[in-house]
């Protein structure tokens, strides 16, 4: 093996094995599960954006996506702001549907109702949480001089996700489905010299969790 | 001894490290940009006439910093407000028109139904350090005025606006606080664009002109 392969095989063994510990937790609650997948319809997954003190990220919205999209090909999901974007004004934080029969007034108006029917979304889900830094400790200090730079110290931290899935069939008019993820994990940080950051993917772990669980609900695949 | 040409190349790179140093005292300006989607609506069978005021089209705030900490802040709204209420506008009347001058009495206008005239009252903002919430937010009160091309008034009110981007990896203050203004635009335009026909002086002028519209018929 050539010396440089062998460095990037370490480098991304040694990023494997550097990552944070990560608990997830999923609860699902169906009420009415089609039984052939979704065939040619399309499903739209949108954050929610109303309370003052988080925001559902819209990085998060768009990794759920790419994972039910990459892992039953067969489904189209629509991009969020492509979604809201078409659909302006009526999907902005204040003006967006908060229960499935508002979808009735919404379609009183003769534009939207033509756009929903060109982009033939079937299934509409409501994303609503966020990843936060719950706890923090320790303490790092970086140094430059005439001979170099580095840092000395530990920092550790903890996150924590929570979302909330709520999925709504559009033909119905119905709320025909609820999960609920929760992930947390510590990060580390030593640094000798050059800091090391040993990250918990609790974010992408929260993703993964919550799209596989969709994935159940609207591929016939799974 | 140090040449001639030495010594100028010293005076450039002193120079740049002043101008660098110094860059870093001015304020923080944004120049707010984004995009903004037309509304999906039936327009409203009106020919209207829009005015953008120098302060309105040319909207900026300036906020002085409180402490050594902090830095002042420049918010330059004015481009973004045109370019989002002209494809607002746009898209709700039939026909958008820009006004020469400002609708008054004696004044030779283009033949338009109403005249409306933004104002942008007021803009507040709040960054995480002010807060300590990871949010960095835009609130903004409009005050708008519908007016006949003799410019009276037909109506005058006011509408808030908010707009809210939460702090991401490796986004600097000045971007977040552009997003926000973004996202606070979006709202005017939503808002103005679902309750501009329930405002109750607007609600009576366009029914006074659809009756008169029946009357006029055969």
């Amino acid at each position: 093996m050539k010396p440089g392969v062998l460095g990037t095989a370490l480098l991304a063994a040694a990023c494997t094995v550097l990552t944070g510990c990560v608990t997830a937790t999923v609860d699902e609650m169906v009420f009415n599960e089609p039984t052939e997948g979704i065939g040619d319809s399309t499903v739209v997954i949108l954050g929610r954006r109303h309370a003052s003190d988080y925001e559902t990220e819209p990085d998060f919205i768009q990794c759920v996506g790419k994972r039910i999209a990459s892992r039953d090909r067969s489904i189209e999901v629509i991009g969020e702001l492509d979604f809201i974007n078409a659909l302006y004004p009526w999907f902005e934080p204040r003006t967006a549907p908060l229960r499935p029969q508002d979808i009735d007034r919404l379609l009183l108006h003769e534009p939207v109702a033509q756009k929903m029917a060109a982009l033939r979304t079937e299934y509409m889900i409501w994303i609503d949480g966020s990843t936060v830094r719950t706890d923090s400790a320790g303490s790092m200090t970086c140094g430059i001089g005439p001979g170099g730079a580095g840092c000395f110290g530990f920092g550790t931290w903890n996150n924590d996700s929570n979302y909330e899935a709520t999925i709504w069939d559009f033909t119905d008019r119905a709320e025909v489905g609820r999960i609920n993820t929760t992930a947390s994990g510590q990060s580390y940080m030593p640094a000798v010299v050059v800091p090391i950051p040993i990250i918990a993917p609790v974010q992408g772990t929260a993703c993964d969790s919550i799209g596989d669980q969709l994935l159940e609900f609207l591929s016939s695949e799974f | 001894m140090t040449s001639a040409p030495d010594r100028l190349y010293r005076q450039v790179t002193a120079a740049i490290v002043l101008l660098v140093l110094l860059a870093g005292c001015g304020p923080s300006t944004v120049v707010v940009k984004g995009s903004f989607p037309p509304p999906l609506l039936d327009p409203l069978p009106l020919r209207l006439g829009v005015w953008y005021d120098e302060a309105f089209a040319g909207h900026e705030f300036f906020d002085e910093a409180k402490s050594r900490r902090e830095s002042d802040w420049l918010v330059r709204t004015g481009e973004a407000q045109v370019q989002m209420w002209d494809t607002l506008l746009g898209g709700m009347f039939e026909e958008l028109v820009h006004m020469k001058a400002r609708p008054g009495p004696g004044q030779m206008t283009q033949l338009v139904d109403a005249v409306l005239v933004p104002h942008v009252d007021e803009l507040q903002y709040a960054i995480p350090t002010h807060t300590n919430v990871k949010v960095y937010e835009i609130w903004m009160r409009y005050r708008f005025e519908l007016l006949t091309t003799g410019g009276d008034t037909i109506a005058d009110w006011t509408m808030t606006a908010y707009g809210k981007t939460p702090t991401a990896f490796l986004q600097s203050d000045e971007a977040a606080v552009n997003l926000a203004a973004v996202v606070a635009l979006r709202d005017a335009g939503a808002n103005f664009a679902t309750n501009f026909t329930r405002v109750p002086e607007v609600r009576e002028w366009l029914e006074r002109r659809s009756t008169s519209g029946k009357e006029a018929e055969p």
